[in-house]
């Protein structure tokens, strides 16, 4: 209904082109919103770059070597006959050792920061230039060894104003004169939310999240629009598990402590007996929210409960999925009880 | 004149006039007569060629090859013998007549049958000379392309379903192909020599379990028959690495044939001699290389493959053999060592003997080593023509990737000149229109 509507008026109105069209539609369809880390509130960075957080970050990922270095979509046709070799249990060790820490550049975690700023700083205004040219001019210092942040791009306007370049041409003269490897020019189509609606419909949250790694800068608004409303797919769908052992699952955790909407993830950790990992999260909400629950102590589920009472939204679930837990864990303490009675150890 | 003599010619065609007393009057004639006229041979001749040989003897003429040309293969091609009764009924003939008693009944109600001339069936000669084409004309085996075999349609390579059950056991999932198909002869005291169909078959069931065999009879079905039937009593298991390959790299010799078989990731394909690659297909084994070296005498392939295939040894074999971890380092997974198999008591790095074979390849291959030809580079590429070819495409360099992209971003090959020359673009074949019987 609604595209008819939108495609008369794009009838109607012929300045509206066919792309001004397709950008309505996106905006309508996809029923998440984006939800940034916004420049004017709060700044996660700090909180994240802790060494704290991050290790409280890691053990929420729950490491699997074998899912860390499963296999790949990369796209690489060309086939490779792995090789064998004969090792001795220090070289196997060794082997090991180096795996490991590559397991841990595999698994580091996009940073989590604010949106930049937009720039709008004009260094000169020549009005005596306004006219003599009809587009406008970048220039930019393609020395070696600068930071792409630091990088000095200016544009001159054609009234004759010269100014910082915005971020898009930034980036824009950043790709074309030091490439990045899979970066594209243009952002891709699969961002767009159409498309990204498609892609989180099919879970193909990894192959999402690696690519906006790639395509964007973290502190810009589009890689924040993106995975934020990749993170909240997953927690609407409890999809968790997609997630784990690999480099996103902390930044997903982070941000739904970040925006106090843990209660999925908790509901997760508890059916599936991860009570520690509740009160990992348990511990993470407290330094980012600067609330006590005690869960840095506790090691069942009293810190959980004073959470239900004190902060969460989903309250009944919880508290069923707590009773629940409980039932679970006294059954199986009375079957041990009736083993070991019948190996006749008590 | 001329006319005048044409038709003397056509008149000593129509009068079968051969005997020349016959032929002189007539010759006579014509100087007589200058005028263009009709003449009338009256010579008629009643026997012939034709009539005073019987039809065994003329088919002979057109169908037979000496018996020392059949020897020698020859008159393949010859025409078949055609038998010119089939399809003519006693009492049904040319002149369409109604006989009672013969092709009619005498009686029909109380009133009796009378011979009749019906009309003419102008259907009956065409039918006749359609059912006279039909015979003897050789039958061309086309088989389709599933089923057929190496070449051709030629036996080898070709499947021939799985072995006859035997009581309530059946050879289910298994399939048969042949791998050689040939006639042998052998010399008997008072028969000569004897000829006989000779087969050499695979079967397997696609999943490790396979077995060979070889049948002869007379008949080439019977040999098959046999041949089938024997590999199938003589079934091996083969150990599939991870379902699609051989364990490791081996090598195996039969005889004077030497075979190199090479381990390969999923999606290479089968990459060897023929007869390898049916064998393969058979036992489930889906990616390898093999190099035969020496005879490429098929059964001794398959034998020397078969050998190679059970002399294999298993990752825990070779581990405790070498009293080493085995690891595997795979691209897929980004190399991470992967323990295939740990002996009971691993040797520590002192213990390895400084002239043992530590590389895992070399270790299968016993010491041998693959000779691998230097690769040269291709003849025309040292020509000056190569050069100037290769000046001529380098524009063309990124084409289809840059076509690829306009497609995807604009739907359409543009450049930033599109817009100022509309009329300047690549033309579009239209799209076809759907006729109103496709919909």
């Amino acid at each position: 209904m609604c595209t008819t509507v939108l495609r008369e008026i794009c009838k109607t109105f012929p300045k509206y082109t066919s792309k001004q069209f397709r950008v309505f539609v996106s905006l309508r369809s996809l029923g998440y919103a984006s939800r940034e880390y916004a420049h004017e509130e709060r700044d996660p960075a700090p909180f994240f770059f802790d060494s704290n957080v991050q290790s409280l970050l890691r053990t929420l990922t729950r490491v699997d070597l074998n899912k860390v270095f499963r296999k790949r979509k990369t796209g690489d046709l060309k086939l490779e006959q792995p090789t064998y070799k004969f090792l001795t249990d220090e070289q196997l060790q060794d082997a090991l050792k180096e795996a490991h820490e590559k397991s841990s550049q595999l698994l580091q975690i996009p940073p989590v920061i604010k949106v930049r700023k937009p720039i709008d700083t004009v260094i000169s205004n020549d009005p005596a230039l306004q006219g003599l040219e009809t587009s406008k001019f970048v220039f930019t210092d393609i020395s070696y060894g600068i930071k792409y942040s630091q990088r000095i791009i200016v544009v001159r306007e054609t009234d004759g104003t010269l100014r910082h370049a915005d971020w898009d041409v930034r980036e824009r003269m950043n790709q074309l004169y030091f490439p990045e490897h899979g970066r594209k020019l243009k952002i891709p189509r699969m961002f767009e939310n159409t498309n990204l609606e498609s892609l989180l419909n099919r879970k193909e949250y990894i192959f999402l999240l690696d690519r906006a790694c790639i395509q964007f800068e973290p502190d810009d608004a589009n890689y924040q629009r993106v995975t934020s409303i990749t993170y909240q797919h997953i927690n609407d769908n409890n999809d968790f598990e997609i997630l784990r052992s690999t480099r996103h699952f902390g930044a997903l955790a982070f941000f739904l402590t970040w925006f106090k909407n843990i209660d999925n993830l908790v509901l997760d950790l508890l059916e599936t007996l991860h009570i520690e990992e509740v009160n990992v999260l348990l511990q993470l909400y407290e330094k980012l929210h600067d609330q006590s629950f005690g869960a840095e102590k506790s090691d069942e589920v009293e810190a959980l409960i004073i959470y239900i009472n004190k902060a969460a939204s989903k309250k009944g679930p919880l508290e069923l999925a707590v009773q629940a837990y409980k039932d679970l864990k006294k059954q199986r303490l009375q079957l041990e009880k009736g083993i070991q009675a019948a190996h006749g150890l008590t | 004149m001329s006319f005048c003599l044409r038709s003397i010619n056509k008149t000593i065609q129509h009068t079968i006039a051969t005997s020349r007393w016959n032929l002189y009057p007539i010759l006579s004639q014509v100087k007589v007569f200058s005028s263009p006229k009709i003449i009338i041979g009256n010579s008629t001749r009643n026997t012939s060629f034709f009539n005073k040989l019987p039809a065994d003897h003329l088919w002979k003429g057109i169908t037979s090859v000496s018996n020392a040309g059949k020897k020698r293969g020859r008159g393949k091609t010859l025409a078949r013998k055609k038998d010119l009764n089939r399809g003519q009924v006693l009492g049904l003939g040319k002149a369409n007549m109604l006989w009672p008693g013969l092709s009619a009944p005498i009686i029909r109600g109380k009133e009796l049958v009378e011979r009749q001339q019906l009309p003419e069936d102008p259907e009956r000669e065409k039918k006749l000379i359609q059912l006279r084409d039909k015979m003897g004309a050789l039958k061309s085996y086309k088989l389709s392309p599933l089923e057929r075999g190496w070449s051709g349609n030629k036996m080898p390579g070709r499947s021939i379903g799985p072995p006859d059950p035997i009581g309530e056991d059946k050879f289910e999932g298994f399939d048969t192909k042949v791998i050689e198909f040939k006639i042998v002869f052998n010399m008997k005291g008072n028969f000569g020599r004897k000829r006989r169909q000779s087969t050499f078959v695979v079967t397997g069931n696609k999943n490790g379990l396979a077995g060979f065999a070889t049948g002869k009879a007379i008949d080439p079905k019977a040999a098959l028959r046999k041949a089938k039937n024997r590999a199938g009593q003589k079934l091996m298991h083969i150990d599939i690495f991870r379902g699609h390959t051989v364990n490791h790299d081996f090598f195996t010799q039969f005889g004077a044939t030497k075979i190199y078989v090479s381990q390969k990731p999923e999606g290479y394909g089968l990459v060897c001699h023929r007869a390898i690659k049916t064998v393969c297909e058979v036992i489930g084994i889906k990616n390898l290389y093999a190099k035969v070296e020496g005879s490429t005498n098929v059964q001794h392939i398959v034998k020397a493959f078969f050998l190679g295939l059970l002399r294999q040894k298993t990752h825990q074999e070779i581990a405790n053999d070498k009293q080493l971890h085995l690891v595997e380092f795979s691209k897929d997974n980004e190399y991470y060592p992967k323990v295939l198999a740990s002996p009971t008591v691993c040797r520590k790095a002192d213990e390895i003997r400084h002239h043992e074979v530590m590389d895992f390849t070399q270790y299968c291959y016993d010491g041998r080593i693959v000779l691998k030809r230097k690769k040269f580079p291709i003849f025309y590429t040292k020509h000056k023509s190569w050069e100037v070819h290769l000046k001529k495409q380098e524009y063309l360099r990124n084409l289809d990737k840059t076509q690829t992209y306009l497609r995807a971003e604009y739907g359409e090959l543009k450049s930033f000149l599109t817009e100022k020359y509309p009329e300047c673009r690549p033309h579009k074949v239209p799209p076809k229109e759907k006729t109103s019987e496709e919909e």
